[in-house]
């Protein structure tokens, strides 16, 4: 398990508040972010935006391709499915949780905090 | 009676679901999980990732050595000789005795073996677990002739890793297109032709016999061809592990039988996965479940049913096979009677849906399309109808129709 912290690093601005429909995802590659991973964003049922690194810990799959439903994301491959609030996995056959990074909406922009754990500072 | 030990014989997928269920249903009694080979792994790796290479044992692992402390799992590294009825409980091959208040038999399937001459030869190789994988990747060195018997789920996915790891491969299958009835004829020819694509050979035949010829094996097929290479993999299905449930007297027929609760016909011992099949309350039998998610949710409702509490809900069947750089699902049923609806591609089939006269999906099956399987996966479950031609147009997203 990789309990590293990586330093945040400066927010990104991706767009308006009204960037994904919710249910939907958008992937952020490692060049837009700064951040050494593509972070998957993603816009739960409720319309709050949520991101996570985007590369499933199980295999090879991107969790911007998945499912989401509620405040979940199912992976697109094998189906685990992790909670896009804090990352944690739900389901095998993932045994790991995502790494989960901070997004804000301020003044109608959705801003990411590449590196920054959700819930952190 | 209340509760207070329970003994799960094998630890794949079923066993561990069942444990780790029963820890999260609050159950705090004593749970024993008895397998040879330890700490609970995944297998459908064993005929890719693993065996490729890119992950190690840690890396299939259900869960760390840490979690059966954590949460009072017992591991026993054993193996069950026999079920003891008056009282409950195991004798494991070294004569020990072990007691509990509930059985749950988990001990998954054997490789089955090819029925002709020579197919029962130690050298003829199967994949099922850890250690055969093992064996396997010491053989494939770069120019091996594997031959592989079988080109379903597994021989295919052999066939893709090993020749990858650079053996000379050919696959060899009495059926000219392997997979119909999982996932419709178009997608089945499209995924059969990936292997000849890839440079691998593809035999039409019937093994009729495999003998040794100094270090190689030869295949005489049944129409007098006759094929020489070095190794022979048989991947022709599995024999669920009943020994054990019939020695103890209970019902079995192709799979221990249980009612919709994994209940077996003795009121303390349940069978989960692999191993068990459904019989309905009306009588009729089920086909036996041999996937993974079906373990899971067998696993999943045993621990429920033990308890006493509502079993979870389980959707229509699901499996997954990767080969060649692809990913195939299935969900639901190919082959009930239905029409099929085709989306094509570019010309290429890209999923098949298998369509009810009353408008409702029974099942679908796609080729690198996981949001179209998750859409028709709930399109399914949730009775959902919906129009054939938005189905056939690759145009529409499915996610939209599922909801
Ligand atoms: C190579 C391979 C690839 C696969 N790929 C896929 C895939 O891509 N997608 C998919 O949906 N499914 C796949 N499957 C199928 C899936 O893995 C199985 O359905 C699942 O493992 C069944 O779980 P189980 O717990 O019932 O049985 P198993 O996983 O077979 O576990 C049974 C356990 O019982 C133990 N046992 C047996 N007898 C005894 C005894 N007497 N005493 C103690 N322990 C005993 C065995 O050691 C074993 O660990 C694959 C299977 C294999 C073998
Ligand atoms: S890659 Fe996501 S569950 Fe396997």
């Amino acid at each position: 398990m990789d309990t590293e912290k990586s330093p945040g690093l400066p927010a990104v601005d991706l767009g308006g508040e009204d960037l994904l429909e919710p249910g939907t995802a958008l992937l952020v590659p490692a060049e837009t972010s700064g951040y050494p991973e593509d972070i998957g964003l993603f816009r739960a049922d409720s319309g709050v935006y949520y991101a996570l690194d985007d590369e499933c810990p199980h295999e090879v799959a991107s969790l911007s391709e998945g499912w989401i439903e509620d405040d979940e994301v199912e992976c697109p491959l094998h189906s685990s499915r992790f909670c896009l609030r804090d990352g944690k996995v739900l389901c095998l056959p993932a045994v790991r949780d995502a790494r989960t990074h901070k997004v804000q909406v301020l003044a109608g922009r959705v801003l990411l905090h590449p590196g920054t754990a959700a819930g952190g500072n | 009676m209340s509760i207070e030990s329970i003994l799960i014989v094998g630890g794949g997928l079923a066993g561990f679901t069942v444990a780790q269920n029963l820890r999260t249903r609050g159950f705090t009694g004593t749970i024993d999980l008895i397998d040879p080979a330890g700490i609970p792994y995944d297998r459908p790796p064993l005929s890719k990732a693993y065996l490729l290479g890119d992950k190690d044992a840690a890396g299939i692992e259900l869960a760390p050595a840490s979690w059966f402390s954590e949460h009072r799992v017992g591991l026993l590294r054993a193996t069950v000789h026999a079920l003891a009825i008056e009282p409950l409980g195991v004798e494991l091959q070294d004569g020990r005795k072990l007691h509990a208040d509930i059985l749950v038999l988990a001990t998954g399937g054997s490789a089955r073996p090819l029925p002709v001459a020579g197919g029962d030869l130690d050298s003829v190789l199967v994949l099922r677990s850890r250690a055969d994988a093992d064996t396997l990747r010491g053989k494939l060195a770069p120019g091996i002739r594997l031959a592989i018997v079988g080109a379903g789920l597994i021989g295919a996915e052999v066939a893709s890793s090993a020749l990858a790891l650079g053996a000379e491969v050919t696959l060899i299958d009495p059926v000219e297109t392997p997979l119909v009835p999982a996932v419709g004829p178009e997608l089945a020819r499209r995924l059969h032709a990936m292997h000849s694509g890839a440079g691998i050979t593809v035999v039409h035949g019937t093994p009729a016999g495999i003998t040794r010829t100094g270090a190689g094996r030869r295949i005489e097929l049944a129409d007098g061809r006759v094929l020489e290479c070095d190794e022979v993999l048989v991947g022709i299905g599995i024999i669920p592990n009943t020994a054990l449930a019939q020695g103890a007297g209970l019902a079995t027929d192709n799979g221990v039988l249980v009612d919709e609760h994994q209940r077996t016909s003795h009121p303390g011992i349940y069978a989960v996965g692999d191993m068990a099949r459904t019989r309905s309350a009306d009588g009729t039998l089920q086909r036996r479940g041999e996937h993974w998610e079906h373990a899971m949710n067998t696993g999943a409702t045993a621990a429920a049913a033990i308890l006493g509490q509502e079993p979870p809900v389980h959707g229509a069947s699901w499996f997954w096979s990767d080969r060649h750089g692809t990913h195939v699902e299935g969900v639901g049923d190919m082959n009930a009677e239905g029409t099929t609806i085709l989306r094509l591609k570019e010309g290429e089939p890209v999923a098949a849906f298998n369509v009810a006269a009353d408008g409702r999906m029974l099942g679908a099956a796609a080729i690198d399309g996981g949001l179209m399987i998750r859409a028709a996966r709930r399109i399914i479950d949730r009775g959902i109808i919906v129009p054939p031609e938005a189905l056939a147009d690759p145009e529409v997203p499915l996610k939209k129709l599922a909801r």
